[in-house]
């Protein structure tokens, strides 16, 4: 212990070392934590999936299942056709998502960068419509999508989960532009870039992190949302997932669990892959190159 | 002057959209031309245990065998989501011909005028079936617009292994334990980390109101034109004997208050609870979830005044919108037969509203698992005031639910609650 | 895209005139703005205008029914609706509690995950579990976890010998509350760290290696350059997540469905009974354009005072 001290005292790169090692630790340590909080309950689903129906009432549930069996994929990709539905709402999620990005971009570049009446009531507006009570607009939105024959369709959900994203997307990525230094651009423009390869080169990248988030924003509400998809499509072959998974719901918060989790669980992952493929566009490091070039 | 073009073609799109917004507000019908062909019907079936499910599955696709000129979609919809999906489906005029839901929810729809009357359009015979104070659970201002046929009583399943070391009998199907013997056994069959009963009354108000026929608690009574909720000593009865349980004699657990049907089985299968009140239908999760060597009986509805209970059965009703009401009947005549309705409240484990349909499952099974007990349950139950009542899921989630789960958690004192209860109905029945 | 293309010609004639620039601008604003703006028209104008509007009538579900314009009326009544202020102090508990805690939480896991740690991109991933996770399951799931009996939190509370911390989560009526709260935590907060965690891409490191070499402590240069540069994107998600807390409802109503005893009775699921349990669509949008109004209230007093300090 003392000698340990001396030597920190007398070596004070070692002691900022050390201490960094520590951080590192603690840093390790609440990550952990976190991780526990935000995925245990994917670790269940797991467990549950795997379960027969006796083990899923236990007294004292345990991790590991006594008896792992795959009835229950079996059972949910038999009774449901699980396999279709995912197919289904992997076009519509990913749909949305491209469109919104693609839409969103431009939108909220000019909703950062000019002050216009257009903009404030389009931002103001788009916030309206997230606030006013969901439940309300049901019906008639229902009754647009009739109108314009967009009904029964693919389309119809894509229009929904667009602008259901619209304002999360507009509001997120104007504040990702405002972030974004002028100076940049204008020195580019300077150099006799055209504004298209400024935008290209200049916004673009930095831009990059905000639309990975708005892009797992549109992809993830659209491949879970439930209630447009259940009223809006009657044909069963183009129902979503989240519709196909309900129906192992029963009454009064019963379910079958086993079928249930074991579906739930492969609705899961898609997300993820999704993520896990977007996540590397989540590095910093983009805006210091700009700078420097 | 590209992007002047762009921005007038911009503009056209958008007047466009506009345009077909504002003749949103003329129209409002436009169903699917299906002018040739076969007639097709939408049916919305809500069953989702395997059995049922299978059962749903075969009788339609042996119906489409039979009748290639009327053909029936059968689609699945989930108990959690029913109701906003059939509110927006009649309210955007989509919805399907033929409807799976309960009794005490059509009500509702069926006044807003979106069910149509079955009354003329089935025969003599089919109704024959199904007793008079069933299909009262489906008329309303005279207009029947349900078809009820899977009814689901309130038994009380017990462990048998505790009952016989507690040296309690099982009584026999057609006469059922007192409130006060079913009180004693409680109170015998509970010990140091045993209840003698498991209340699961996350939603206690239709329950309580179920059995407070038992002592023939009305709680609605018609007062001129209108209804009001009157709380005497019948409708006090049952929530005062099962506070009694919970806090005097201590025979029943509190933490079950919270749970849901299904929610007391671990304790149950583990032996913490001996018995558990719950529906018919519970028995599927015996036969499917109990541990080999658990050993279950059904025990018949616990007797008041009388062993009667509001009898809130499923139905199967038809729109008012569809084209086809007649092929609707059709296939509902078909699709409920005794034969066919016993092969459905078998899958579901409850009991079917035809009395043959009801021999023959008693035949079939042999009256084993409870089947015996489910049969004999149905001549008890018959429709209460409260399911007739215009106002009762406002009443219920406001103010009943509130307040009885305040009573049930000791916040409160019976007093309170006969109040609370009263008042809300002027709030709502005005 | 070949208006854009277009664009740089308009530019570099008359760029430098500001009248002339200014025009334009406006012309590309629009166009930039259009397609993001044409969807968002044909989809909410109607449908919000005509909830609006609804709030003044007695419009009632039902197969051609009349709606009348009955004014203030619905007000009137909203104005002695003690169930309902009640229910509304229980949503503005939740939506606050639930946004400030995701808000903290989310910030320290967006700072850890954006550091250079081992199996950073699988932590990451896991990060988002509750976001990729089907709703459907996610209020079942977490009915396992609060189950008085056999449920993970009182297992676990049993194992490590703290059985008298044991309750009826949900049941209870001091806990259904904060035992939901964190629910709507557990739900919100991939979301709210995904975002952060690509604000943070955008903090300059230039100013954070200078402020290092000045000497500058972690908690001094978190205060000094990483809020400061983040603030735009922490105003734009927090008042998002305030919005979007205060109009949840389905997870609660998975869990407690409101109880016990009217302890978890949130506005929403208030407005929602009204409009689709009990038909009443005029005095359901009613409450609607009244939490609109106060919400809105509470939000630009928010964002006022963040944007003048951001300024």
């Amino acid at each position: 212990m003392t000698t340990d001290a001396t030597l920190t005292r007398a070596q004070p790169g070692r002691n900022r070392k050390r201490r960094n090692r520590v951080g590192r630790g603690l840093q390790y340590l609440a990550l952990a934590g976190y991780l526990v909080f935000l995925a245990f309950p994917l670790v269940w689903l797991v467990s549950t999936s795997f379960k027969p129906p006796r083990e899923l009432v236990k007294l004292h549930p345990t991790l590991i299942p006594d008896h792992p069996t795959l009835a229950n994929f079996v059972q949910a990709f038999t009774e449901q056709e699980l396999g279709r539905a995912a197919w289904n709402s992997l076009q519509v999620s990913l749909a949305s998502a491209v469109i919104t990005v693609l839409i969103a971009t431009p939108a909220s570049y000019a909703l950062a960068r000019f002050r216009t009446r257009l903009g404030t009531v389009a931002l103001g507006w788009v916030l309206l419509s997230q606030l006013f009570p969901f439940v309300l607009l049901i019906i008639p939105i229902f009754l647009v999508l009739r109108q314009v024959g967009l009904a029964n369709t693919h389309a119809g959900l894509v229009l929904i989960y667009v602008v259901w994203a619209l304002p999360f997307a507009l509001w997120m990525l104007q504040g990702f532009v405002r972030n974004i230094p002028r100076e940049l651009e204008e020195a580019a423009s300077v150099d006799g870039a055209t504004r298209l390869q400024t935008l290209r080169r200049v916004i673009f990248p930095l831009l990059t992190p905000g639309l990975v988030a708005t892009a797992l924003f549109a992809f993830i509400s659209a491949w879970n949302e439930f209630f447009f998809a259940l009223v809006l499509i009657k044909t069963p072959e183009l129902a979503t997932l989240p519709v196909a998974l309900a129906r192992f719901v029963g009454i009064e918060g019963t379910a079958r669990l086993g079928p249930l989790a074991a579906g739930s669980l492969l609705a899961t992952l898609p997300s993820l892959v999704f993520f896990a493929f977007m996540q590397r566009r989540l590095a910093s490091g983009s805006l210091a190159g700009a700078v420097k070039g | 002057m590209l992007h002047r073009l762009t921005r007038r073609r911009v503009l056209a799109v958008a007047l466009a959209g506009a345009v077909g917004l504002g003749t949103l507000a003329g129209c409002g019908s436009g169903g699917d031309d299906e002018s040739s062909g076969p007639v097709k019907l939408r049916f919305l079936s809500l069953a989702w245990q395997k059995e049922s499910l299978q059962a749903n599955k075969d009788l339609v696709a042996k119906w489409n065998a039979e009748h290639p000129d009327i053909q029936v979609e059968y689609v699945q919809g989930d108990w959690n989501s029913v109701h906003d999906q059939l509110l927006t489906s009649f309210e955007g005029g989509d919805a399907p011909d033929i409807v799976h839901y309960e009794a005490a929810s059509i009500g509702e729809f069926s006044r807003q005028g979106y069910l149509a009357d079955l009354s003329g359009l089935l025969s003599d015979d089919f109704k024959g079936q199904i007793d008079k104070g069933v299909w009262d659970t489906a008329t309303f201002d005279g207009k029947v617009t349900g078809v009820p046929f899977l009814l689901e009583s309130q038994v009380v399943i017990a462990n048998k292994k505790l009952l016989d070391a507690a040296g309690i009998t099982v009584p026999p199907a057609e006469s059922g334990w007192s409130w006060d013997e079913f009180q004693t056994n409680a109170q015998k069959l509970t010990k140091p980390g045993q209840y003698g009963v498991a209340w699961a009354l996350k939603s206690p108000t239709n329950r309580v109101l179920n059995l407070a026929l038992n002592f023939d608690g009305k709680y609605f009574y018609p007062d001129g034109g209108k209804t009001e909720v009157r709380i005497g000593a019948p409708e006090t009865e049952v929530p005062k004997r099962i506070h009694d349980m919970l806090y005097t004699a201590k025979s029943a657990a509190p933490e079950a208050l919270g749970m849901s049907g299904a929610d007391t089985l671990p304790g149950f299968f583990a032996g913490k609870y001996a018995m558990i009140p719950g529906s018919v239908s519970l028995r599927q999760q015996m036969v499917e979830q109990a541990p080999k060597d658990f050993d279950w009986v059904t025990l018949p509805p616990v007797r008041g005044l009388s062993a009667n209970q509001a009898a809130n059965p499923q139905t199967l009703s038809v729109s008012a919108d569809s084209a086809h009401p007649k092929e609707a009947a059709q296939f509902l005549e078909f699709f409920l037969n005794p034969a066919n309705m016993a092969q459905l409240a078998k899958g579901d484990w409850l009991v079917p509203t035809g009395k043959q349909a009801n021999e023959e499952l008693v035949k079939a099974t042999g009256g084993k698992q409870g089947w015996d007990v489910a049969a004999a349950s149905a001549a008890d139950l018959t429709v209460a005031p409260f399911q007739m009542v215009d106002g009762y899921p406002e009443w219920k989630t406001k103010y009943a639910t509130p307040a009885l789960q305040q009573y049930f958690a000791n916040k409160i004192t019976l007093d309170q609650l006969a109040t609370q209860l009263v008042d809300g109905g002027k709030q709502v029945l005005r | 895209m070949t208006t854009l293309t277009e664009r740089p010609e308009v530019d570099r004639t008359g760029g430098r005139r500001p009248s002339r620039r200014g025009r334009s601008d406006r012309t590309t604003v629009y166009l930039l703005l259009l397609p993001s703006l044409l969807p968002v028209l044909v989809l909410s104008v109607f449908p919000l205008l005509r909830g609006i509007y609804l709030g003044f009538t007695d419009a009632r579900a039902g197969r051609n029914v009349e709606i009348g314009f009955t004014g203030l009326a619905n007000y009137r009544e909203l104005l002695h609706d003690s169930l309902f202020w009640s229910s509304f102090r229980i949503g503005l508990l939740w939506a606050f509690s639930v946004t400030v805690l995701q808000f903290v939480l989310a910030l320290g896991l967006a700072l850890l995950l954006n550091q250079r740690l081992r199996f950073r991109g699988v932590a990451r991933v896991l990060a988002v579990v509750p976001w990729a996770m089907p709703p459907v399951v996610v209020g079942i799931l977490w009915r396992l976890v609060y189950h008085p009996d056999a449920g993970l939190l009182n297992e676990f509370l049993h194992r490590v010998g703290a059985d008298g911390l044991r309750t009826t989560w949900l049941g209870d009526f001091s806990t259904a509350l904060p035992a939901v709260i964190i629910v709507g935590v557990w739900a919100g907060m991939p979301q709210t760290t995904v975002v952060l965690l690509a604000g943070l891409q955008g903090v300059p490191r230039e100013l954070h290696e200078a402020a290092e070499v000045d000497g500058a402590n972690a908690w001094q240069r978190f205060r000094g350059v990483t809020l400061p540069s983040l603030m735009p994107v922490v105003v734009a998600i927090t008042s998002l997540d305030f919005i979007w807390n205060f109009n949840s409802f389905g997870l609660v109503y998975v869990l407690t469905a409101g109880g016990p005893g009217g302890k978890t009775m949130l506005p929403m699921l208030f407005a929602y009974e009204e409009a689709f349990r009990y038909g009443n669509y005029g005095y359901a949008a009613a409450l609607g354009n009244v939490m609109v109004v106060i919400v809105v209230a509470l939000l630009a007093v928010y964002l006022r005072r963040r944007l003048r300090e951001a300024n």
